[in-house]
């Protein structure tokens, strides 16, 4: 066997591109079997074929890193057959979701990448971020207590979803010009219009991230663990002074913090149906196609909101507790990777960007992954890459976007001090 | 196909998916580790990667390295720290720019005098740059290899000043080495000989001549750009190339830092 060969071989990115096509290829089929239909059957070629084209042809196209490129792309094809499983229209829409995130996410590479002089851009960043958070208030509607989406033309998106990447992109600026205060104080901007909307899962999302990062600036726990326990005892101090009022604007926590206490004094709800599918499914699922967990079955007892809150649990109930187990270990991969791309990185900002990636995803998937399982109160947040949603989809994408342009950097930046070696690098 | 068997086979095909799943991760995993060790190995044969220089406090005689950007002042938290009078937590930033140099930007109510010159807005700092915060000096230290202008002309110097040259008929008219009337015995001869006493014609003091913008550079043995010392960059090639040949690889860098410090800059 020749030695290319015997590389090709062994090369991990190969086997796991293999096994990744192979996965969708035969979930797609068996759907198809199923339902008899061509669409099915279509897909189980074109999925298989764009998730190729994603990891080997777009990184030539585009700088990357092809790892983290390729356990994004199964997750999100993975959302793609979850979802057309139970519905066939949502399906699709997530996979236009998919793709467009996919031309986000090479936006946000390339910017990441290429452009030098981002921080001329911070004052526009704050101010349309603040403009963003705002417009719900005008044009927002309310769904589930909270009212964070906005509707246009037929298009409706969360703007709290987008407002995240330039959340990620200011404060690292902030605290990597050691500017803390102001990256508190835009946090706090951001938080008081999230406070507004009743958007309390994704203000405990956009604070966690800030606590990360300054944890990653200053390694202090004593600031954010003092940070943390001052904004809880402010909290509380709010409830107890103007508790009728509290009750009267975020009654739907309330409910949702009596249903964390005690989980069977409302039952059945969402938590008892995600609990039910998960013990129902067993440790390796009902198998695709014979599971009635999700939504298109609410009716006959499914989940309600299976295709958003409580993807995990679905999936769990088809795939297994084994797989569920698989799922975690990716995203605890996707998270280790970003953070080994920020411990490369060559600047301040560009480890704090990819920190506050890190941060983003992985507070993001706990809240909502312990809150299906009862670990804590339940939160509406979106489980990153699996959830049903555009804004969600494209955002978590631009998330890997950043991250593959730091990686991309980094890469550059290890060829000049290479070159800079050769040519005899010592200082005079 | 029927119901009855399509169970059994979405029963049979989840095993499969969990089978999948795990080689997927097992994958992963050695892609990770693969790629980790890689890095390692390359990090170990870049000793200064990430690093532009060093900046060494001309007090204290302490090199500290100078990563591409950062920030210099008496905090822990800064990249390069100064424990000086007037220096302070946090005093000024840094970035290297391709093309441009070390710009350092003064903190608001901060001091940086670089050469001389205080730095109002930015300034940039070139190798041998010396830069001074509050009490504390400190001199720049930049890689060979970078791409760094030469200094600039100041605008403030005068134009060099031209030396009459003196026709020769003329130089042998002059009297050479006239002795002082009392060093001369009674006969007119000199008993000794003050050179110190020789009035000499002396040429005006002339500033150090500065290399024309358009100056390609000339480098040293080491590689160091100068306008010095005349080895043109053809020449250097030619002798790494010889070097090369001669040892059949180069010799891998090796920095003068301390090692210790390399590798914490690096965790």
């Amino acid at each position: 066997m020749s030695e290319k060969k015997k590389r090709r071989r062994s090369d991990p990115a190969l086997g796991m591109l293999m096994a990744e096509m192979l996965f969708f290829f035969l979930g797609f089929l068996q759907l198809a079997i199923q339902g008899a239909k061509w669409e099915s059957f279509l897909l189980a070629l074109v999925v298989p074929a764009i998730i190729f084209a994603g990891n080997e042809i777009l990184p030539r196209l585009y700088p990357s890193d092809r790892l983290l490129l390729s356990l994004t792309n199964f997750l999100c094809a993975l959302s793609v057959l979850v979802l057309y499983r139970w519905d066939a229209a949502t399906g699709l829409s997530q996979a236009v979701s998919y793709g467009v995130g996919v031309v986000a996410m090479i936006l946000c590479v390339l910017f990441a990448r290429y452009i030098p002089q981002w921080k001329r851009f911070t004052p526009l960043l704050i101010l349309g971020s603040f403009a963003f958070l705002a417009l719900p208030a005008f044009l927002g509607k309310e769904i589930n207590g909270a009212k964070n989406w906005i509707s246009l033309g037929g298009f409706s998106a969360q703007p709290s979803e987008f407002v995240k990447l330039p959340l990620l992109l200011v404060l690292s600026y902030f605290l990597s010009q050691r500017k803390v205060v102001w990256a508190i104080l835009f946090a706090g901007g951001c938080l008081v219009f999230l406070g507004i909307q009743r958007d309390l899962g994704t203000a405990i999302v956009y604070y966690g991230v800030l606590l990360c990062m300054l944890y990653a600036l200053t390694g202090s726990l004593a600031l954010v663990g003092g940070l943390a326990g001052g904004s809880i005892a402010a909290l509380a101090g709010m409830y107890f002074i103007f508790q009728s009022r509290f009750h009267q604007l975020f009654e739907y926590v309330n409910n949702r913090l009596a249903i964390w206490r005690d989980l069977w004094k409302d039952a059945p709800n969402q938590i008892t149906y995600g609990l039910m599918a998960v013990v129902n499914g067993g440790p390796f699922g009902t198998g695709v196609g014979l599971g009635n967990a999700g939504y298109n079955t609410r009716t006959h007892g499914g989940i309600p909101y299976a295709e958003n809150d409580f993807i995990f649990p679905t999936i769990i109930h088809e795939f297994g507790m084994v797989f569920g187990l698989i799922l975690l270990c990716m995203y605890g991969f996707i998270i280790v990777r970003a953070i080994m791309i920020a411990r490369r990185s060559r600047s301040a900002f560009h480890s704090l960007l990819c920190i506050g990636c890190a941060a983003l995803i992985s507070i993001q998937s706990f809240i909502i992954i312990a809150g299906n399982f009862k670990l804590i109160p339940l939160t509406g947040v979106t489980l990153p890459f699996l959830s049903a949603g555009g804004s969600s989809m494209v955002s978590s994408l631009c998330v890997i976007g950043f991250l593959q342009g730091v990686a991309s950097r980094n890469e550059a930046g290890v060829h000049e001090d290479r070159a800079l070696a050769m040519q005899g690098g010592e200082a005079e | 196909m029927s119901e009855g068997a399509f169970e059994l086979l979405a029963l049979l095909m989840r095993y499969v998916y969990v089978l999948i799943g795990v080689l997927i991760l097992w994958r992963a995993l050695r892609w990770m580790r693969r790629d980790a060790k890689a890095y390692k190995k390359e990090m170990k044969s870049l000793p200064d990667a990430g690093l532009v220089g060093e900046m060494v406090n001309l007090k204290t005689g302490q090199a500290q390295p100078l990563p591409r950007e950062g920030i210099i002042g008496s905090s822990r938290a800064c990249d390069i720290r100064v424990k000086s009078a007037g220096v302070r937590r946090i005093h000024a930033r840094f970035e290297f720019m391709e093309g441009k140099g070390l710009c350092v930007v003064p903190c608001w109510r901060c001091r940086v005098i670089l050469s001389g010159t205080e730095v109002k807005g930015r300034g940039y700092a070139l190798h041998g740059t010396q830069l001074q915060l509050g009490g504390a000096q400190l001199r720049v230290r930049l890689f060979a290899g970078l791409k760094i202008p030469h200094p600039a002309y100041p605008e403030d110097v005068p134009p060099q000043q031209e030396v009459a040259v003196m026709p020769w008929s003329e130089v042998s008219q002059l009297p050479l080495f006239p002795m002082p009337a009392d060093s001369l015995d009674q006969d007119g001869e000199a008993d000794y000989m003050p050179y110190s006493a020789a009035s000499l014609p002396v040429a005006p003091e002339a500033p150090m001549p500065y290399p024309p913008a358009d100056y390609e550079g000339n480098y040293t043995e080491d590689g160091q750009m100068t306008w010095q010392y005349a080895y043109s960059l053809e020449e250097l090639r030619q002798a790494q190339e010889n070097y090369n040949q001669q040892n059949d690889e180069a010799v891998p860098y090796q920095s003068p830092l301390p090692r210790r410090r390399r590798r914490s800059r690096h965790e």
